[in-house]
């Protein structure tokens, strides 16, 4: 057997969680300390997928194919190119910041921490799968453990969270199901899920069409786009931190990257057609994410909505049909990441001290907790897009390509990023200065080293991609100029195509 | 003496009719059991008849698999419905109602 | 003077033999020795017996004959379906050895029923002739009637044994009136031909345009309702919440797994494989009846209250997604209707068996709300549960999500996606109750001052984690069994 280091950063998460299983569950800090021990050795793994990745070369590596279920034409194949690549670190790099995160749990934090590590397997797994069986499955494996982290650890509404996650997420994963099974019996005689066998299957347009929103819908939800979104603010606002630093870092990505990695390269055709569709709602998103937090009450709530916005951008990059575009979508994916998983880690820290999210309660910390603020502000710019910031790149990018792909929607996209200037800046102004709302805000403790190591890593990377992108765009590039070509390519067959009944 | 065995048939298909309205508008047990067992000879006379109409034998051997069958079915039937009834005073299926939707 | 005689080769009853032989020495052996030492012996004999009928149907594996004067079709796809209903047999023996224990019931009766009535569900997967099939019926169902009345001092059980055995009998008069109909459009019973000279439904139906079809037409549209009573099927269903219920519930998870796998053989050999030449006949009606069940039996789960009356509708959904099989009539139709019937029964008993032991001495605690904070009290059986919801949900890794992609993609490459959509949407809603049990064990607190049900004995336990592995490794390792469900052929004339 040829594995490599890609699968075992999938399958080593699942390791941790038979250790912290075994672990009494009084023991708490022996808990943590095992759930941290293990996603940090991931992470070190997942290194070792970084020096074996060749960069320049647009094609999978560390492939894996293993034979599965050969009757039905099920392998276990796993493979990472440009794209992938920094989905699976971006991965391993947050969950060992989430799990310290993860402090304040106290209650049932065995179950906790089970949870959390089963989950990175399937973000991982969903990042790498070349197999569509495979690939749902880690998809929805995706699912179980983030409904149960939000249902059990969240906040008062937790359970309609949950709730609604999990249908909305699931209406549309079994509509792309459905679409994955259509695809496989369209491709022939020799029936496989193999996603390099499935590429260029010849395809009706009018079945392209159909397949095209079974999978759309599915990406979009998880996305989320406008007006599929409205899961995800109660989702973000509910979850415990590191459900949300994760929700928003990694599970909205898994949409995006649904969408350039099968969405436009099984059906071009009808991708190419939908290019105005998804645009518009791609610009909506923006602009709609963007006014909706403005008037937020609630700090978790605001992000939740700019990420709204942010994936917007991102979206609007990958289906412009430029380079700049598609390479800037997929660093943005990795930048929002970043900044908004440290956000959400800033506002559960703010929550821990003082127990409420809402910004009314806060105002005047930035004397109580200087380094917090200077902190948050630092990210907030990152997040808003500042230049010599990680965001800036990816921006920049988006809106190059935006230009070059299609003129005129450069100019809303623009706007979107002044409005979330105006709302990131302005929900720091009322957070850490002014005067403080309670008595409260000016004894509250400063950041402590738990919550500095734990956000450094993140500071020090946004600083590193914001000056010197290079080593990121040159992995990318390869890999996004191919989806790029991807959506100009046709696979339409007139007529035929469709599985007729015998 | 030539019959068309149509006449019988449609008396077949009369009989089961009845039985299925009976035992779909009627409320007591027993009742409903009765245009049960009405369907049954509904089912035995289709099978004579056609017995007759293919000249063989076959179709009046099923009738007895199917009087025996009846008749297990009574034996378990009934002593269900005693049980009902002796435990509450009533074979109504309206009186029996702990269970609902 | 010579005559002859018909060929007498039992090995396509043996199975059934072996089990009515071993229900019988389970009754006189019990009025013999008397109750001391019979909660040992009794589950020992009938496991034994089981265990019998299982090994003699793997045996006849890749036979394919026709036997007892063509009554009995030997073929891969009845002995699909008697391993399978063995397997269902002995973990409905043993969980019901636990229960009739904590509950203080009658046992040697329990177990010839049980015994009899997987006799008549194999009997009825083997049946080659119509009338054969009823006799079948009517031998599981009438064990099943007095197995749902099983705790004869329960008024729930009184009342749900007389609207199952009331509904049952009328949908046997609807099947039986489908056999005269047919015996009188086609002039036998039987379903394959034996001789050049015989006559059979098979070589009726597939004769060509020429022939009358009408009267055929109307046999099999009172035989798909005669059936569809017994797979729950709606409109058909009505029996179903009230029996599933009221029935103890190693019964109930019993008649789930069997009755469905039986009712369902029965119905993919005459409709696949016998009536296959007519169906774009009964594909309408079977399309209306898979659509209704799929919506009726989710949507009617979402409200309800009681854990066993919300199996019992998704049951019933599940009915639905089988049919979607059916509808396919194709070769992945049928392996993949056998493939979900086969791990949805080992999925449904593993469900009723957590549910028997939650629900404690007299099964008093069925409802939603006892569940409360279950995950807290029982950690493992909660985790068991939750494993077969997920798995009736049709979420990956487990053996439900193979199930249903094996039949919906069987009815995909028959054509019929729209049917898949109606398919995946009814079963998103279903997710919505599976969740709503999840929600009340995980997310909400014990209620203060119950004490959790005592644990199961470790038959009990035992069937609870057979069935939990089962689930996941179907979900997992799904080559072998779907391998052996795609070799269940139909029996082929000179094959």
């Amino acid at each position: 057997m040829d594995l490599s280091w890609l699968d075992a950063a999938i399958f080593a998460p699942l390791v941790g969680a038979v250790a912290v299983a075994i672990v009494p569950s009084r023991n708490l800090s022996t808990l943590r300390l095992v759930a941290l021990a293990s996603t940090i050795m991931t992470f070190l793994l997942s290194l070792g997928i970084l020096v074996d990745f060749e960069a320049g070369t647009p094609g999978f590596q560390l492939t894996t194919s293993l034979s599965w279920i050969p009757e039905w034409g099920v392998g276990y194949k796993t493979g990472i190119d440009g794209v992938s690549l920094w989905m699976v670190l971006l991965t391993t790099f947050l969950m060992p910041l989430a799990v310290l995160a993860s402090w304040s749990i106290t209650r049932r934090a065995k179950a906790y921490f089970i949870f959390l590590l089963a989950l990175q397997t399937g973000m991982t797994g969903v990042f790498s799968s070349l197999d569509m069986f495979l690939f749902y499955l880690f998809w929805e494996a995706t699912l179980i453990p983030m409904y149960f982290l939000i249902g059990m650890w969240g906040y008062d509404r937790r359970i309609y969270a949950a709730m609604k996650f999990f249908l909305f997420t699931l209406v549309g994963s079994l509509l792309m199901l459905a679409g994955i099974l259509f695809l496989y019996f369209a491709a022939g005689d020799n029936p496989t899920f193999e996603y390099q066998a499935l590429l260029g299957t010849p395809l009706a347009l009018d079945a392209q069409r159909l397949l095209f929103l079974a999978f759309f819908a599915s990406f979009a939800v998880k996305v989320p786009l406008v007006p599929l979104h409205t899961w995800l603010p109660d989702a973000h606002t509910e979850a415990p931190t590191a459900g949300s630093v994760m929700l928003a870092a990694v599970l909205l990505k898994m949409g995006a990257y649904g969408l350039i990695r099968f969405a436009i390269p099984f059906f071009p055709d009808a991708a190419r057609e939908l290019v105005p569709l998804v645009m518009t709602l791609a610009i909506i998103g923006i602009l709609y994410g963007a006014l909706v937090a403005l008037v937020q009450k609630d700090l978790k709530r605001l992000i939740a909505y700019s990420s709204v916005a942010h994936l917007g951008f991102i979206v609007l990059g990958m289906f412009v049909g430029t380079l700049q575009g598609m390479s800037g979508g997929i660093l943005q994916m990795v930048n929002h990441g970043l900044s908004t998983g440290a956000l959400f880690m800033l506002v559960g820290a703010l929550y821990d001290r003082r127990h409420t999210r809402l910004i009314a309660d806060y105002g005047g910390l930035a004397r109580s907790v200087p380094i917090m603020a200077g902190v948050f502000l630092f990210v907030a710019l990152s997040s808003l897009g500042l230049p010599a910031l990680n965001g800036f790149v990816g921006e920049f990018l988006v809106l190059v390509g935006t230009f070059f792909g299609y003129r005129w929607w450069v100019i809303p996209a623009a706007f979107g990023i002044v409005l979330a200037a105006i709302y990131l800046l302005w929900a720091y102004q009322r957070v850490f200065h002014g005067e403080p709302a309670t008595e409260a805000n000016r004894a509250m403790a400063d950041l402590n080293v738990r919550e500095l190591v734990m956000l450094a890593p993140i500071v020090a990377l946004i600083i590193f991609i914001g000056v010197y992108p290079k080593p990121f765009l040159d992995r990318i590039e390869p890999s996004a100029e191919r989806l790029v070509q991807q959506l100009k390519q046709s696979s339409v067959v007139p007529g035929g195509g469709v599985a007729e009944g015998p | 003496m030539r019959v068309a065995p149509e006449y019988y048939l449609s008396l077949a298909g009369l009989m089961f009719v009845i039985g299925v309205v009976g035992a779909l508008i009627r409320r007591n047990a027993i009742v409903i059991f009765m245009f049960v067992e009405l369907m049954l000879n509904a089912v035995n006379l289709a099978f004579v008849t056609f017995a007759r109409m293919w000249g063989h034998v076959d179709g009046q051997v099923l009738v007895f698999f199917v009087l025996v069958v009846a008749a297990a079915e009574v034996v378990v039937g009934l002593a269900i419905i005693l049980l009902i009834s002796r435990n509450r005073g009533s074979s109504d299926v309206d009186d029996v109602n702990l269970l609902r939707w | 003077m010579e005559m002859d005689i018909p060929r007498i080769e039992l090995a396509g009853i043996a199975p059934e033999i072996a089990l009515t032989v071993a229900a019988l020495v389970i009754l006189v052996v019990h009025a013999v020795l008397g109750n001391r030492f019979s909660t040992w012996y009794l589950p020992y004999l009938a496991t034994l017996g089981l265990v019998v009928a299982g090994a003699l149907a793997v045996i006849v594996w890749d036979v394919n004959d026709l036997q007892l004067s063509g009554m009995i079709a030997l073929d891969n796809f009845a002995t699909f379906v008697k391993v399978s209903l063995a397997v269902f047999g002995l973990l409905t023996v043993w969980l019901g050895r636990d229960y009739l224990t904590r509950d203080r019931l009658e046992e040697s009766e329990f177990y010839a029923l049980v015994l009899f009535a997987v006799a008549g569900m194999m009997l009825m997967a083997a049946a080659a002739d119509l009338i054969v099939m009823f006799l079948a019926l009517e031998t599981f169902s009438i064990a099943l009637y007095v197995l749902v009345a099983f705790k004869r001092r329960s008024t729930e059980a009184q009342e749900s044994a007389m609207k199952y055995f009331l509904l049952g009998a009328f949908s046997s008069a609807f099947f039986l009136f489908g056999i005269a109909l047919a015996y009188g459009a086609v002039g036998t019973t039987n379903l394959y031909s034996t001789g050049p000279e015989a006559d059979s439904l098979f070589r009726f139906a597939s004769a060509g345009p020429s022939t009358d079809l009408d009267l055929l037409v109307l046999a099999m549209g009172l035989i798909i309702v005669g059936l569809g009573f017994k797979i729950a099927a709606v409109p058909f269903h009505a029996w179903t919440p009230d029996a599933y219920q009221g029935a103890p519930s190693p019964v109930t998870g019993f008649m789930a797994a069997g009755s469905k796998i039986a009712g369902f053989a029965a119905l993919i050999r005459v409709l696949d494989a016998i009536l296959f030449p007519l169906r774009w006949d009964w594909r309408p009606l079977v399309i209306g009846i898979a659509v209704l069940t799929m919506i009726v039996g989710s949507v009617l789960a979402v409200v309800q209250e009681d854990v066993k009356r919300m199996l019992a509708y998704s049951s019933i959904a599940h009915a639905g997604f089988v049919l979607v099989g059916v509808v396919a009539a194709n070769d992945r139709g049928v392996s993949g209707s056998l493939f979900y019937l086969a791990t949805y029964g080992l999925t449904v008993v593993g469900s009723f068996a957590v549910v028997s032991i939650l629900a404690g001495p007299g099964e008093h605690r069925t409802r939603l709300t006892d569940y409360r904070g279950a995950f807290y009290q029982r950690p493992l059986l909660a985790g068991a549960l939750t494993l077969f919801l997920l798995a009736l949900a049709g979420v990956p890794v487990t053996s439900g999500f193979v199930a249903k992609l094996v039949v919906f993609g069987a009815a995909i490459e028959s054509g019929y996606w729209w049917l898949v959509v109606i398919g995946v949407l009814a079963s998103a809603i279903a997710a919505f109750f599976y969740l709503r049990v999840l929600v009340v064990m995980y997310m909400q607190e014990p209620i203060e001052g119950v004490e959790p049900a005592p644990s199961g004995g470790w038959l009990a336990n035992g069937v609870v984690a057979i069935t939990a592995a089962t689930t996941i490794v179907f979900g997992l390792a799904w080559g072998p069994l779907i391998d052996a469900a795609e070799h269940a052929r139909f029996f082929v004339a000179g094959g």
